[in-house]
């Protein structure tokens, strides 16, 4: 504590020099944790959207991810519901939820277009769903729907361009597992956004039931567990693979391309940012040492004289760059903490990211792990700087150092 | 009785460009543990270059140097910080307090080299403080006291660990006639009490008068 004390009083000898490089060392460190919490409020909000897209782990047949399907649902999950059975016994899964993907032709008598169709349980799909698809118009479908009158969602763009409304009629097309043709005409039961202008263009939603009369099959595409806690992803994936081999697991990461290429791009460019502030920091603080050590050479000497070692001399300048570092460390988590719930809380709209339709709420995550290990480094460059530029100084000769004018 | 410090045929040269000089030819000198000696001799005569030696905090290019019985010639720095830390005190002309530290910080800084518990610290820094008459300072900084008084923190600091030597170099050589005789009486007064042997570089005739030893050099020849 002795020794914290007077590395703090030497940094204030030249308070003005000190506090410059306490402003850039708390400026980096905000930088480093508001561009980071941006980052890491992206990486969480598309991995959930991800996860509740496909589900945290996937399971189909085990041609379904490698192989092309000559006729529709030739590599479908038969006996889906009672592996859906054993699995919901799992205290950790929330839902397991088959979809049906088919294609095909949809019309309203004028005009017809392709679409691309998911059939859903209602009763879990629009719970995992959430916030990632809005309704427009209408309702979602119903859990229990009459055999005679199918429903049908349909994406807005794809209403729109079918100049289709709530409660018409439509029929839809599409090739049933044998190959031949059918059709079954549907009542439009709400229109949904997903945001992706892509998506809404072709997209339409059914009850499972719906699409397997239509394409004559009681099979699925595929189911989505959807567990508690996304963390026991893979531990649960572990566990899986080796009690259920019949058939094939795959994790949201493994078909969360978005996910991965948005990642991978912001940690590129946050990552070098934060190369160039630590950096700063560095130099800064080198800078502020060496102009110290310089001014005290003479006093290095006198303490060398008195039988200092000279691994304390260097221990007390980089003591007085922990000082610097743990002062500037905080003031910077505590602006960037301000700002992110500053920020957080002033209801800012991001401009839509590329290929997609709706803004998004700005905020900013106050990750503890991110803190952590920014001030640990931060504090370690510091240290460093301190460390190299007094090191040479506290070997020279005490004879030289004590006439240094 | 082992003497202190004892050279044997000390040299000392230095390059400067092209020409060497000579900065200590041949010295010898025996050092008693008593000794209250003066190093005297005019300005480029080998005076500080003799007490860097003796104070190990500069190397003899030829020659034995003996500290206490050791032979410290080629000893490693750190040996010499060791024995430095334990058994020397420096009062130097321009006295070389650290600013931002007390009077009290300044005297107790080799105290806390040697690892002495903070109760004893205290207890020496106080009564040391008495000793050279600065009790009421002790809170002050270095530029809050005059030019005497950073003398007397100087020699508390050099005596507070009661080495067994300590070096002066001009100690009075930056202060008015009252207060160079002050600091004279109370350097004197400290070898009496704490047994402590002195070599003091010095041009200072009152200084050298109360010295018990005095050594004169001349163009780094001990005459």
């Amino acid at each position: 504590m002795k020794w914290l004390t007077l590395a703090a009083k030497n940094v204030l000898r030249n308070r003005r020099r000190a506090l410059v490089t306490l402003l850039i060392t708390a400026i980096g460190v905000a930088a480093i944790l508001i561009g980071g919490g941006f980052a890491n409020f992206t990486y969480v909000s598309l991995k959930e959207m991800a996860a509740r897209s496909s589900g945290h782990l996937i399971i189909a047949h085990q041609d379904y991810f490698d192989k092309e399907e000559n006729t529709p649902m030739e590599h479908g999950l038969s006996d889906y519901k009672t592996l859906a059975k054993k699995l919901k016994s799992d205290k950790d899964i929330r839902y397991v939820v088959p979809t049906l993907e088919f294609t095909g032709l949809i019309s309203n008598g004028d005009k017809s277009t392709i679409f691309m169709g998911s059939g859903v349980e209602p009763k879990y799909e629009f719970k995992v769903k959430g916030p990632f698809i809005t309704i427009d118009d209408g309702s979602i479908l119903s859990r229990r729907e009459k055999e005679n009158y199918p429903k049908v969602m349909l994406g807005k763009k794809l209403a729109s361009s079918l100049n289709a409304q709530v409660n018409d009629s439509l029929t839809l097309l599409s090739t049933t597992t044998e190959g031949s043709l059918n059709a079954m005409d549907v009542t439009v039961q709400g229109i949904f956004t997903t945001g992706i202008p892509e998506l809404d263009k072709r997209s339409i939603i059914v009850n499972i039931n719906t699409a397997q009369s239509l394409l004559i099959t009681n099979k699925v595409s595929r189911m989505g567990v959807h567990l508690r806690e996304t963390e026991t992803t893979f531990l649960k994936y572990d566990e899986y693979t080796e009690k259920y081999t019949e058939v094939a697991w795959k994790t949201w990461l493994d078909t969360a391309f978005f996910y991965l290429g948005v990642k991978n791009l912001y940690n590129r460019v946050f990552g070098l940012l934060g190369v160039i502030i630590i950096m700063m920091v560095f130099f800064s603080l080198y800078n502020t040492v060496t102009m110290s050590v310089v001014e005290r050479i003479r006093e290095i000497g006198t303490l060398r004289a008195m039988g200092t070692y000279s691994n304390e001399i260097t221990r007390n300048f980089v003591l007085e760059g922990v000082v610097i570092s743990l002062v500037g460390v905080g003031i910077g988590v505590v602006i960037s903490a301000l700002t992110s719930l500053g920020l957080s809380m002033a209801d800012i709209q991001m401009p839509p990211p590329p290929g997609r339709t709706s803004s998004y709420p700005l905020a900013i995550d106050i990750p503890a792990n991110l803190y952590l290990i920014t001030a640990t480094v931060v504090t370690a460059v510091c240290l460093v700087a301190a460390w190299l530029s007094s090191y040479k100084a506290a070997k020279k000769s005490i004879v030289g150092a004590l006439s240094h004018v | 009785m082992t003497n202190i410090i004892e050279t044997w045929n000390l040299t000392k040269h230095y390059q400067q460009g092209k020409l060497r000089v000579d900065a200590l030819c041949g010295v010898n000198i025996k050092l008693p543990s008593q000794a209250f000696t003066a190093l005297l001799g005019p300005s480029g005569s080998g005076k500080s270059t003799l007490l860097n030696i003796c104070g190990l905090i500069d190397n003899p290019s030829q020659g034995t140097i003996h500290f206490c019985g050791e032979n410290i010639t080629h000893a490693s720095e750190e040996r010499l910080t060791t024995i430095r830390r334990n058994k020397l005190g420096f009062i130097f002309q321009g006295f070389n307090l650290v600013p931002v530290m007390s009077v009290y910080d300044n005297i107790e800084y080799p105290l806390i080299l040697l690892g002495v518990n903070k109760k004893l610290r205290r207890e020496r820094v106080k009564t040391m403080l008495e000793t050279v008459g600065l009790s009421t300072f002790e809170k002050h900084l270095p530029d809050q006291v005059s030019g005497g008084q950073k003398q007397r923190v100087a020699i508390a600091r050099a005596l507070i660990t009661q080495p067994k030597l300590v070096i002066a170099d001009e100690p009075t050589a930056n202060l008015d006639t009252q207060t160079a005789t002050d600091i004279i009486n109370l350097m004197h007064k400290m070898h009496n009490d704490f047994n402590t042997a002195f070599i003091i570089a010095t041009h200072d005739d009152r200084m050298s008068a109360n010295c018990n030893t005095a050594y004169q050099l001349h163009d780094g020849v001990l005459q």
